[in-house]
Parts: structure tokens; sequence; C-alpha cells
């Protein structure tokens, strides 16, 4: 007998052992990576994150791939952005990767929209002779870095449930990045000021939270719709506005074609933006470095309209 | 095209269509009456006329803008639906959008429209897919409801629901399970069998207007779906490995035609059942560049004899590249499939091959081309000599069919083809011709699009 608890005890410590390294970290996967970025900093050690999507990547085509379900398989948490912008290409991968942990409605699964205070919900029914619309709301609340301190809250609070005995540390990390971000965005609304008010052009309708957060007025875009590609009669309707109105900058996403985009800020003209849609997550590089370069990317364009 | 010469009929239908197409077009660059609806307050009407300078423009200025579109390349496009937003009556949405409104969204339904305008040198064109078309003028290919939703913790529910002129057909209707452990997966009800990379798949997902031969000739013109059950699992190995297994009823009216099909035998024991085997494996060769490999097998009775068997292997491959490091709208897919089909008949034991590779490139957001060549064999005895056939009792030469189209898209909800084919069946006098050009409407939940 007590043989053979001490081989029953041998057995334990070697599984225990020879799970402990897989059991050091959470794994969490994101559609996106700004919310890779935001995970891993709120997470540090105790996660290894994964993003679906690349930073260079629109988010609303991701290719279904095989190996996307794999992660998805692997994960203890995924952490996806809502408000339907994942809905071209989540949903299979999510089925088939057969892991009930992640499946909507399970403690896993992560809409981080909760945290948002959303934009731009169509009131009443929506149909698509609007073009591709969201119909819960405007999804690209990333830009906005108030938004984005609420979604690492939000995500400390989950990676808490699930991992309750490094609850402090995630806590601790939000409260940390959420003070950064504070710190980093007086800064950043100090070098943006003078967009205040000042009309602009832009590619997507990808503008509502940064023109939330910056005061900037979204004149016109360069869809006709969401979704619709430009074309001759749209954008040359767009040009007399820009030169009515004197925008003062176009902002394209980095993952569309710019053609028109440069074209339209040629002839306005104005300076032209090419805001990096994620963060390059891969690189290393985090969140507030990504939003830190995008204010560069528009403090230029606005340095470059008061120049010209 | 001689096709065109010959059936003056065809041609006439298709030059008809694309001039009423090309005159919706123009009606729809008119101003729509409003603007979007939270577009901002200055903006301007989206679909002013094109050959109309707004005001503040200079006419060269127009004139650098139309040349930067490339000419009159979208001069058809409507710059947006000509239904303004807000004059929709109130009852105008049939279908409700998963997340709309304040209501809970228990089931995404989607309702997919196949149309197409065909024209046809043969009197007796050799078209096998149940959805393809199949005569000179009108097709309706198909409209499928398809209906999807998490059922409870443990399955989620599919079906897709085909209207046909002149009836309804269950596709497919099957519940997944979604908590099984050891990344497990059982569906069970009727559904498409995953042999191969098409067969599995409905025609909003193909390429092509209509389906390769080698998929009607092997399994029927639905393709080889069945009543059954079948377990999948993704094997714990550092790449995507999924093995799957189904069991199902080799019968059915357009199906299993290889196995039982239509003819009037039955399940009398479990040797009865069609079993289908496939492995996937899925290799990430760059972020752009994607490679998916398959191995297929299925087995079977056929009503040829007692105990007598049908094997069919196949392999499949698909290379992908979409670059995904910068901005850019080119797709560029590779497919091949290929299937070895064995039949044991009295006295003999039939094999033949069929399959396809077809190269497909979207080369900007709304434009894309195809093309596809199909090769099928003759069924060749133990002797190795040409067989009699009895599914395909004319079939006693090679056949081959080379496809080309060309794709338009105004948004992802619809897309305009123009297809032709040259049908070289060897068993006839002369190849076949025929040109297609085929509309497809999306409506309803956005449903996610399989890899």
């Amino acid at each position: 007998m007590r043989h053979l608890h001490f081989v029953a005890a041998m057995c334990a410590a070697l599984c225990l052992l020879a799970a402990a390294p897989a059991r050091a970290a959470l794994n969490v996967v994101t559609t996106v990576p700004d919310l890779a970025a935001l995970t891993k900093a709120v997470g540090g050690q105790h996660v290894d994150v994964q993003s679906m999507a690349l930073g260079s990547q629109d988010p609303h085509r991701v290719d279904a791939k095989p190996s996307l379900a794999l992660a998805l398989n692997r994960a203890d948490l995924l952490v996806c952005v809502g408000l339907d912008l994942e809905i071209g290409w989540l949903p299979n991968l999510l089925t088939g990767s057969r892991n009930p942990r992640i499946q909507v409605g399970s403690p896993g699964y992560l809409n981080a929209s909760q945290f948002v205070r959303v934009l731009e919900i169509p009131p009443g029914k929506v149909d698509r002779s609007e073009g591709d619309v969201h119909p819960g709301g405007n999804p690209h609340y990333l830009y906005d870095p108030r938004q984005g301190a609420a979604v690492a809250r939000g995500i400390a609070e989950r990676l808490a449930q699930l991992d309750a005995k490094h609850a402090a540390d995630y806590r601790a990390n939000a409260a940390k990045l959420t003070a950064e971000i504070d710190k980093a965005r007086a800064d950043w609304e100090k070098r943006l000021a003078g967009l205040r008010g000042a009309p602009v052009i832009a590619f997507h309708k990808t503008t509502a939270y940064l023109a939330d957060w910056l005061g900037f007025e979204p004149i016109a875009f360069l869809e006709p719709k969401p979704g619709i590609p430009p074309n001759p009669s749209h954008v040359a309707g767009v040009l007399v506005l820009s030169r009515q109105r004197k925008a003062r900058m176009v902002l394209i996403e980095s993952y569309y074609n710019d053609r028109e985009a440069k074209m339209l800020a040629n002839m306005i003209p104005a300076p032209l933006v090419t805001l990096h849609g994620g963060t390059d997550f891969r690189a290393g590089e985090t969140y507030i470095q990504h939003i830190n370069e995008m204010v560069g990317g528009l403090e230029k364009g606005l340095a470059g309209a008061k120049g010209g | 095209m001689s096709s065109v010469s010959r059936r003056p009929h065809g041609a006439l239908v298709v030059v008809s269509i694309a001039v009423l197409l090309s005159a919706a077009g123009a009606s729809a660059q008119e101003p729509p009456s409003s603007p979007p609806a939270d577009a901002g307050s200055g903006e301007p009407d989206a679909g002013a006329p094109t050959s109309d300078v707004p005001p503040g423009l200079t006419p060269e200025e127009m004139a650098e803008i139309e040349k930067a579109f490339g000419g009159d390349t979208q001069q058809g496009v409507p710059s947006s639906t000509s239904a303004p937003p807000d004059s929709k009556p109130g009852g105008g949405l049939p279908l409700s959008i998963p997340g709309a409104g304040s209501g809970t969204n228990f089931l995404d339904l989607s309702f997919i429209l196949d149309v197409a305008a065909a024209g046809f040198s043969s009197k007796e064109p050799l078209q096998g897919g149940a959805h393809d078309p199949t005569r000179n003028g009108f097709n309706l290919q198909q409209l499928e409801l398809s209906i999807g939703s998490v059922v409870d913790p443990y399955f989620r529910f599919d079906a897709n629901i085909v209207y046909s002129q002149f009836g309804v057909e269950i596709e497919e209707a099957y519940g997944t399970t979604l908590a099984l452990p050891y990344s497990l997966q059982v569906r069970a009800g009727q559904f498409l069998t995953r042999f191969g990379r098409m067969n599995a798949t409905h025609p909003h997902a193909w390429d092509f207007v209509d389906q390769p031969f080698a998929m009607s000739r092997v399994f029927g013109g639905e393709g080889n779906r069945g009543l059954g059950v079948e377990l999948s699992w993704l094997a714990p190995l550092p790449w995507f490995v999924e093995v799957t297994g189904s069991a199902t009823d080799a019968t059915g009216e357009a199906t299993a035609r290889s196995f039982l099909g239509a003819s009037n035998d039955r399940v009398l024991s479990p040797l009865d059942l069609q079993l289908t085997g496939a492995v996937k494996q899925f290799f990430p060769l760059s972020d752009d560049l994607s490679l998916m490999w398959g191995l297929s097998a299925a087995t079977g009775p056929n009503p040829t004899g007692y105990r007598n068997r049908t094997d069919v292997y196949g392999t499949d491959l698909y290379l992908r590249y979409r670059p995904i490091t910068a901005a850019s709208d080119t797709l560029v897919t590779l497919q091949v499939e290929a299937l070895y089909r064995r039949r044991q008949v009295p006295d003999d034991v039939l094999t033949d091959y069929n399959g396809y590779a077809q190269l497909a490139w979207r080369f900007s957001q709304r434009w894309a081309t195809a093309a596809r060549y199909e090769l099928g064999t003759a069924a060749h005895g133990q002797d190795g000599k040409v067989a009699a056939d009895p599914l395909d009792p004319e079939w006693t030469k090679n056949r081959d069919r080379v496809s080309v189209n060309l794709t338009f898209w105004p948004t992802e909800f619809s897309r305009l083809r123009l297809q032709a084919a040259r049908d070289d069946a060897r068993w006839r006098d002369e190849a076949d011709y025929s040109v297609f050009l085929a509309l497809e409407l999306v409506t309803g939940a956005h449903g996610a699009h399989a890899f």
C-alpha cells in the first residue's frame, strides 16, 4: 500500500512537472494586433499572445486559414473586436476550432466592444443599400486611446477571472497601462490641438472614434458607401466639397489602395496621411507606440497643411 | 466563336441581357436623391452624372479623375445603390441582420440567388451538375436558403435548403458539436461529405458557373452527400492536420451516383453504407502564400450485383496567394483535384480518371478572371480495354473541357460572371461550345467564408 502511494505521488509529481511549462502562460488569441498588444501589456509574462490578423491587413477581410483554426484550438482566451467586424471570417474558424473554452458565451470568449462607448449605431433598421454597414455600430474604436485603455481594463478583468492566481498582476498592469496612456494622451492632444474643428477627408469610415477624440470633422469619405470602391463622380464631388470646406488632410489606412486618395490630396491640395491600421505586434510594437506613430503622422499632415 | 454563328438564339439572349444590364447600370448612375445617412452634413450627391463637371472643377481636372479610373471601366457601376436609405418602406426588410436593433437574433438567415442566361451550340449539352445552366435561354440555377445558429452550448445547426423552379430540396441539414473533448467534432444529419475540396461546397463558393464534370460524373449532380454521421479530429501536431471520417446512406436521386444512387437498392446491412475518409493538411508557406493538401477516399456498394463495391480515391491541392503584408487587392488561387474510380461490375472491374485544374486571379477589388481545364477518361476494364460503363454508356472516349470566365463584383454580395467553354467529348462528332452570363445575389446574414 505504502509503495502504491509513493508511486502515485511520483506519478502526480511527474505529471505536474511535465505540465508546468504549458501552464505557465494563458494562451490568448486576438483577432487584430491592437488587441494583442493590449493583452500583452496587461498579461505580461503570464500570457502567450497571438494575433490572427496583421497590422497591414484589412481586418474586414481576413482569410479563414486553417492555421488560425489551429491557434484557436489551443487558445484559453479569444479576444475579438466584435460589432460584426470579423463576421466574414471568424465564425467558421470558431466552429472549426473544436475548442469549447472559447465559444461564444464561454469565459474564454471576450468581445471587447462591451467596454467601449459605441459610436454610429444606425438608428432603426439598416440594409446594405447603405454599403457594408455594421448594424451594431462602428467597430474601429481602437483608434481612440481612451477606448483602448477601457478595453485593456476589461481584458485584465477577464484574465483575472481565468487565472485568479495572477489577478493582482493583471490589474496592476492594467492600471499602469492606463496611467501611461493618460500621460501620453495629454501630450498627443496638445500636439494635435490644431486638428480641433478641422475638416478632414477619409477613405473608409474608420474615423468616427479618432474624430470623437481629436475633435476634427470628417466631412466626406472616398468610398461612396462603406465597402464600395471610389468612382469618378463621387471623387469629383468630394474634391469640390474639400475645396469649399478647405479640407486639411486626407486620411487613409495603409491596407487600402491609395491611388484615388493620392490623386485627391494632390488636387485639393492637402497632405495625405497614411494610418497604419494596426499595431505591428509581431515586430514588438506596443499599442502606445502605435498610437504615437499615428499621432506623428497626423502632426506632420497638420504641419504640411499649414505650410502648403 | 462558332457557337454564336450556329446558335443565334443563345447569342441574342446574351447580347440583349448585356444591353439591358448596361442600361440598368447607366440609370443607376443618376444622382441618388439623398446623401448617405451619416456621412456628414456637407456630403455631396454621391452619384452625380460623370458627364457633368461639378461646379468648382475644371474639365481638365474632371478628365484627370476619369482617366485615373481607367476610362469607362466603371461607368456601368452604380456609384451608390439607387435606393435612398431614407425612403425605405416600413416593411421593406425581409431579413434581419444579426446584431441589428436590440432584439435577440437566434437565426442567421441568408438567401442566395443564382440565375444565368445560357447559349449552347449543342442541342443536348453535357451539363451534369444539378445547378448548372443546362438549356438555351434563362436558367434558374438555384435559390438557396441558408440557416445557421448555435443551438445551445453543445451544438450548432446549419441547413441549406434549395428551391428550384419545380420543387424544394433539403441539400444539407446537420448539427455540429461544439464541446467534445480531444479536438473531436461530430456532424450528424444530411451533409455534403468532405471528399476533396469542391464536393463540400455550394455554388456560392465556386469560381465557375458550373460544376466540374468530375463531380457530377462520379458523385452525381448534387455532388456526394447523404444522411449520416461524421467524426473529425484535429491532430495535436504543430501544423494543421484534420482527419475526417463519415458513414452515410449511399442513396439519393442526384447523389452517390457511383454507389447506390437512384437505384432501388437500400441499406440492408452496415456494409451498405458509404464510408468516406479524408486527411487535410495546411501549410502557411508565408504570410502571403498558403497551401492546402488533401487525400480522400470513399467506398460503398453499387447496384450492379451482390456485394459489388465502388471505391473512389482523390487528392486535392489548393494554393492561395494573397498579399497581406502590403495594400493589395490581388488574389491568385490554383486548385487541382484528381479522382480515381474503381467499380466492381459483373465479371469486370472498371477504372477511370477524372479531374480538373483551375487558376483564378482577382486583379482588382471588383474584377477577377479564371480558367479551368477538365479531363475525364473512358472506363477501362481489367483487360485494359475500354469497357461498357453502366452509368455513362456513351462515354467511350476521353472528354475534356476548357472554361474561361470574367467576374465583376459590385460588392461582395453580388457578382456577374461571363463564362465561355469548349467541351470536347470525343465520342461526339464535334466539340460543343457554351456561353453563360450569370448573376448571383446574396442577401441576409453575411455568412463566413471557409478557406
